[in-house]
């Protein structure tokens, strides 16, 4: 009786590479996950002990099925991810998943863009890959502090994927903010188009704004602190317009992935 | 799924394959992860709870992690009893194990309502009355903290609803023995125990309270001896059957409740850790079955108590 897919994996790290400041790369055995998508994510145990309790959220970025192996990329931010940081290849690792709503509409001949503030570029990373893949055009933008935090440009060429780089404090590509870069390619854009955005709150509501000023739909990838992953626990709501009416929804089911023209950015 | 005739219980007319029930509030209404695992690892589900009116619930952050633990303030968040009657209890039988419905209301009437609808129902095992949620301004723990207004709320409920009724008890009533026999006398047929503790985290770079709702209910292993002592001393005051819970991630800590004095243990922060929770803590009451040449798991219910002649 077993129809029910797996939902707990424990998966061989083959490497863990710091390829930007506090950006560690692990690469995982997981041939059960390999089909995940871009925009997807795993529910990693961090540690073995209670402390921390729960399980991080951290969206797939890349996934190669022929070889049932994906790939993740951790930031630092806290005492979790700190924690995995210091996983060590021939570890195994216990993951959850793959849960959520990836990025719709890839497969679309119009063009995407895809835009990235920071880490945020996991998921989109993983979206370029696959268009450049199918032949199919998208631009990548992408943001960043400075440029020891954002991995080599080597790291994208690898993949044959060059994306258009601009930091805050101008260590790297034009200094500026990604959505200004955003607005340039807006500004009289022959259309069709479709946005897809991941990075900080922040980042992401000026994303949704200039979209809708520009007619473009965008979709949006959200964070949020969570407890199960599932959509059972309802704690990591965020509040999005439907039918007119604003209500909560689950990141980690109902999203993480939402169309950007019914986000409310209020909380 | 486990079926072993060792774990299989009655609890006051509640049929479970094993004493393992999913808290409520942790498993939605059954079918979050229905998808991977088999709602009949657990022995019974108890549903989110439910108003008689839909609830948003609070505004965001809802989670803190903690030491150990997990401070969360949902809010009740709910689609109401009439979204429940027409669009989840039809659906209850597709989980193969009992189901256990919650209520949360702001008064003694809205208690008795929601009983009345769900007597009778046939998808529905259970009631769990919930007088212990420390999240919601109007219902929840204002209701279970004093003796007289738990005894009137729980006989206002027995009135109405002829199945097995449960009533959740919080810590905040300073005597829990008190507020235990009350509900026992109101009619009660099963006691649910502990609700989270709350609690509050504070942000020392924005200097405010971290939630949404400033504060919140802690849960994990943070709370479990607390728990424990809990189920001692309900044990003490009551004869009738204790559901024990607070921070269970093992069949060890299931077994320190059980020897404490409950008959099942419900598992609510752990599941979201470990999914399969349910049937590793059920496999590892077995092998502790074994290993002790026990017939049944029944034989553990209080013994601690016993073995300390209940002091």
């Amino acid at each position: 009786m077993n129809r029910r897919a797996e939902i707990a994996h424990r998966c061989l790290l083959l490497a863990n590479k710091e390829i930007a400041r506090g950006w560690h790369l692990f690469e995982l055995e997981a041939p059960l996950l390999a089909h995940a998508g871009p925009g997807q994510f795993v529910h990693l145990r961090t540690g073995s002990s209670t402390d921390p309790l729960l399980r991080r959220p951290v969206s797939i970025h890349y996934a190669d099925p022929a070889a049932g192996r994906i790939r993740l990329l951790i930031r630092i931010s806290g005492s979790g991810t700190a924690l995995a940081a210091r996983r060590k290849a021939g570890e195994e690792l216990d993951l959850l998943g793959p849960f959520g709503r990836g990025f719709p509409f890839l497969d679309e001949t119009a063009p995407a863009l895809l835009v990235a503030g920071g880490i945020g570029m996991a998921p989109l990373f993983f979206a370029a890959v696959q268009r450049q893949r199918a032949g199919l055009p998208f631009e990548f933008f992408m943001g960043g502090q400075s440029d020891a935090l954002l991995p080599p440009d080597e790291y994208f060429l690898a993949h044959g994927i060059a994306p258009l780089i601009v930091t805050e404090d101008g260590s790297r590509g034009g200094r500026g903010l990604v959505t200004a870069l955003l607005e340039e390619r807006l500004a009289g854009a022959v259309k069709p188009l479709r946005v897809h955005a991941c990075g900080p709150a922040p980042m992401l509501a000026r994303v949704a704004e200039l979209a809708r000023s520009a007619g473009v739909p965008v979709h949006l990838s959200l964070e949020s602190r969570m407890a199960c992953g599932v959509g059972a626990c309802l704690g990591c709501v965020v509040h999005v317009n439907v039918d007119g009416k604003v209500e909560y929804r689950r990141v980690c089911r109902d999203g993480p992935i939402f169309d950007g023209e019914a986000v409310c950015f209020d909380n | 799924m486990i079926t072993d005739p060792r774990l299989a219980l009655d609890l006051a007319g509640v049929k479970m394959q094993n004493p393992l029930i999913a808290a409520s509030g942790c498993y939605g209404f059954g079918f979050d992860y229905i998808q991977w695992v088999d709602p009949r690892e657990w022995g019974a589900i108890a549903l989110k709870g439910i108003t008689l009116e839909p609830r948003a619930g609070n505004p965001p952050p809802r989670l803190a992690e903690t030491p150990s633990g997990l401070l969360n303030a949902i809010g009740l968040q709910n689609p109401g009893i009439a979204f429940f009657l027409k669009e989840i209890r039809p659906l209850l039988r597709e989980l193969g194990c009992p189901a256990i419905a919650n209520i949360a209301g702001e008064s003694v009437d809205h208690y008795r309502e929601l009983a009345a609808i769900l007597d009778g129902l046939g998808e529905v095992s259970a009631v769990e009355v919930n007088i212990s949620c420390p999240n919601v301004r109007c219902g929840g723990i204002s209701f279970g903290r004093d003796p007289a207004t738990v005894e009137k709320l729980v006989g206002a409920v027995r009135q109405v609803y002829r199945g097995p009724l449960i009533v959740k008890l919080s810590l905040e009533a300073g005597d829990i023995g008190a507020v235990a026999r009350a509900a026992e006398s109101a009619g009660a047929d099963v006691l649910s125990l502990i609700n989270t503790l709350k609690g509050m985290v504070i942000d020392i770079h924005s200097r405010r309270p971290f939630l949404g709702n400033i504060t919140g209910g802690l849960s994990g292993p943070a709370i479990r001896p607390v728990a424990v002592r809990a189920v001692w001393e309900a044990a003490e005051a009551v004869s009738i059957p204790l559901i024990g819970m607070g921070g269970i991630a093992s069949a060890e800590d299931a077994l320190q409740f059980i020897l404490a004095g409950a008959s099942a243990v419900a598992v609510g922060t752990a599941n979201f850790v470990n999914p399969h929770i349910a049937r590793e803590i059920n496999l590892g009451l077995q092998r502790y079955l074994d290993d002790k040449g026990l017939r049944h798991y029944s034989e553990l219910v209080g013994a601690a108590r016993r073995e300390t002649d209940g002091r």
